[in-house]
């Protein structure tokens, strides 16, 4: 049963973290909370849905049309948002942000009614519910093993990016000081709206994921899995895109196994226990940098 | 000069009085009050078609003493917060003579206080919780709140002696959404079913809104259920049922009313084969008036009635009656409702004769639905 615990653990926090990055990158760049991440995680599993049965697309090109469409978004979000405050002091972007995951809650259940409903089950590979692996009493399905591949396979894209492209170098540079990469020649503006772009993408993948996993999608999803993954990438230190990585995944985890073991009532508090007591040790994360404040 | 003019305010207060008294308006207004938005919005459109085939019916009729029912859609969303909210509105709110309404447990249990406290007869259609007994009397020992469905304790009794005895499960696992019906329910299937010799093999609680119940099923599949008791609505049901075939647990899944909607078998998918719930009326058994209801409801609203529309049809056709019995009076109704208190002077609705005990609660018997082929279908073998 151990063995179990840990695979679904880790299935939720591999999702967690991919949601986590989208964060913890918008808060590295320009400083903001951006609530509405979970929203763009939410329409991504609407959109999805949207594209199969009215288009008849087949699910692969249907990931990566989600994909373009929520960064679009994340990048409206940004331009119309987030851009004419950000001169103002950083709680009115707070704000604004918990004032758009509101009106993207709302919208969506304007568009697509507020009543749950199923994924589109024939537009899958059939064998995505078979078991892939099995090793004592556990089982791995395909579906979650194609999850942690393709979470792999983002994080490990999503860090040549920043490590290895000049963008990424761009993104890197105005995360340590904006007005300094400004005057080196960097086009700030333009470097942020690709942050967004790329955060969002990360939540897009997410959410189709989450929707075919659990098989259902609602407009409130984005809430309690915006929430989970804030709490992620602070444990893994806020600002750190590998923190935020394993954040997620020991999030993950501690909910699977705090839920099986202790109380499943408390699964969300263990949880989050689990992100306090990190805190109290490493106030700035696992993998956070401890800044210090010069005077 | 002035003599005019004090006419004139004279007669313009009274005709503001005549306009804002409830007996000489020429409407009468009820509220009900349900999830209109939100997760169980489905559970909350069947009430509003049962009760709006009553009104219309009535008002096509010529309405009650010639005034026309106007209903007042009060959306709670099913939280106790809100249905407190609401209710202290009904009840401040003296133009609304009746309720009809709420539709869980949990929110009814919020909202009965402020209509005790103001004297607002309230007939509920569809809640089951147990608790809900000791809380429908005011302070002088009258009771305000009257409802028209069995209660889970009976519910889970039944449930507990289908499964034994008909389906012959042996090792149930149990799952319960925490909140005032789904405890309510465990508690009477768990007694009942110990009673009868089923094993127990473990109990798991999670909260409305959950999303992954991997976990708790990982924990009970290792115990070998044959059965999985899931007491909850219908939402979650579908969750439990598809990962627990994710997780290849091959059992017997069984529910009690909270699962009865369509919805069940759109989000399980070929999760929901075999599954038995419990409900208080079955379209197949039915006869006389609720032939005529069935193919009424079909035409106008293109779908088939479940109990929840059936019930919900009941609970207004008992509050119309006793407003065209004492007119619109929230006290003189009370009395009127109160009164149907005997087999002999029972109300004849659809759902077979209702007649309300001292707290309100009413006697009626069960019936079993199952899932197959992706259909909810009269389960084989009914159970007296």
């Amino acid at each position: 049963m151990f063995e179990q615990q840990l695979i679904n653990g880790l299935t939720l926090g591999m999702i967690y973290a991919l949601i986590a990055v989208g964060y913890t990158m918008v808060y590295g760049v320009i400083q903001l909370i951006n609530f509405a991440h979970g929203e763009i995680f939410m329409l991504s599993a609407f959109l999805a849905v949207t594209f199969i049965t009215v288009f008849g697309l087949p699910i692969y090109v249907v990931i990566f049309m989600t994909m373009g469409c929520c960064a679009l978004i994340g990048v409206m979000l940004d331009i119309f948002a987030y851009r004419p405050l950000r001169q103002s002091p950083r709680l009115a972007a707070l704000i604004t942000a918990i004032g758009m995951s509101i009106f993207l809650q709302n919208l969506a259940m304007i568009i697509w009614g507020s009543r749950p409903r199923p994924f589109v089950q024939e537009a899958l590979p059939a064998f995505l519910r078979t078991p892939a692996l099995s090793f004592g009493e556990a089982t791995v399905s395909w579906l979650q093993l194609t999850i942690f591949g393709t979470a792999s396979l983002l994080m490990i894209i999503l860090f040549l990016i920043i490590n290895k492209t000049r963008v990424g170098t761009a993104m890197r540079a105005l995360s340590q000081n904006r007005t300094g990469a400004a005057l080196m020649g960097i086009n700030v503006n333009r470097v942020i709206s690709f942050t967004f772009a790329l955060g969002s993408s990360m939540g897009a993948v997410a959410g189709i994921m989450v929707a075919i996993y659990y098989n259902t999608l609602y407009p409130t999803m984005g809430y309690v899995a915006g929430v989970k993954a804030f709490a992620a990438a602070v444990l893994g230190g806020i600002g750190s895109v590998p923190g935020a990585m394993i954040g997620g995944i020991i999030l993950g985890i501690a909910e699977a196994l705090g839920a099986g073991y202790i109380s499943s009532l408390y699964r969300d508090g263990i949880a989050y226990a689990v992100m306090i007591a990190v805190i109290i040790f490493r106030p700035s994360g696992i993998l956070g940098k401890s800044t210090v404040e010069k005077v | 000069m002035i003599g005019k003019f004090w006419l004139k305010v004279v007669l313009t207060c009274s005709l503001l009085l005549i306009l804002s008294s409830p007996a000489l308006a020429d409407t009468i207004r009820i509220a009900v009050a349900s999830p209109f938005t939100g997760a169980l919005a489905a559970y909350g459109d069947n009430v509003k078609a049962g009760v709006t085939l009553k009104v219309d019916k009535i008002n096509a009729q010529g309405g009650i003493d010639g005034k026309q029912i106007r209903v007042e859609w009060m959306d709670e969303q099913c939280e106790p917060r809100e249905a407190a909210t609401v209710s202290s509105r009904i009840a401040q709110n003296r133009n609304i003579v009746g309720v009809v309404g709420h539709l869980c447990s949990s929110a009814h249990l919020a909202a009965l206080p402020s209509y005790l406290r103001h004297g607002v007869p309230v007939v509920a259609p569809t809640t089951t919780a147990v608790s809900i007994s000791e809380q429908t009397k005011d302070r002088n020992g009258k009771t305000w709140a009257f409802r028209v469905v069995y209660r889970d304790d009976y519910q889970g009794e039944f449930l507990a002696q289908y499964v034994s005895e008909i389906l012959g499960l042996k090792n149930i696992a149990v799952f319960y959404e925490n909140n005032d019906y789904g405890i309510g329910l465990k508690d009477a299937f768990v007694n009942k079913a110990q009673e009868l010799g089923l094993n127990i093999v473990g109990q798991e609680a999670y909260v409305g809104g959950a999303s992954d119940f991997t976990p708790q099923l990982t924990r009970l599949r290792g115990r070998n259920p044959d059965g999985l008791f899931i007491s909850g609505y219908y939402p979650e049901g579908a969750l439990i049922a598809g990962q627990a075939q994710n997780l290849g647990m091959n059992v017997t899944k069984f529910g009690a009313d909270g699962f009865d909607n369509v919805d069940y078998i759109t989000l399980a998918g070929s999760a929901a084969e075999n599954t038995y719930l419990t409900v208080p009326f079955l379209a197949d058994v039915a006869e006389g008036d609720a032939i005529e209801f069935l193919e009424n409801f079909r035409e106008r609203f293109g779908r088939e009635a479940d109990w929840m529309s059936v019930n919900a049809y009941d609970a207004a056709g008992i509050l119309l009656q006793a407003i065209a019995e004492a007119g619109p009076d929230r006290a003189k109704i009370r009395e009127s409702i109160a009164s149907i208190n005997s087999p002999e002077n029972a109300y004849q609705g659809i759902a077979g004769s209702t007649y309300f005990n001292d707290v309100g609660d009413t006697l009626k018997p069960a019936f079993v639905k199952m899932v197959k082929d992706g259909q909810f279908v009269a389960a084989p073998v009914q159970m007296d």
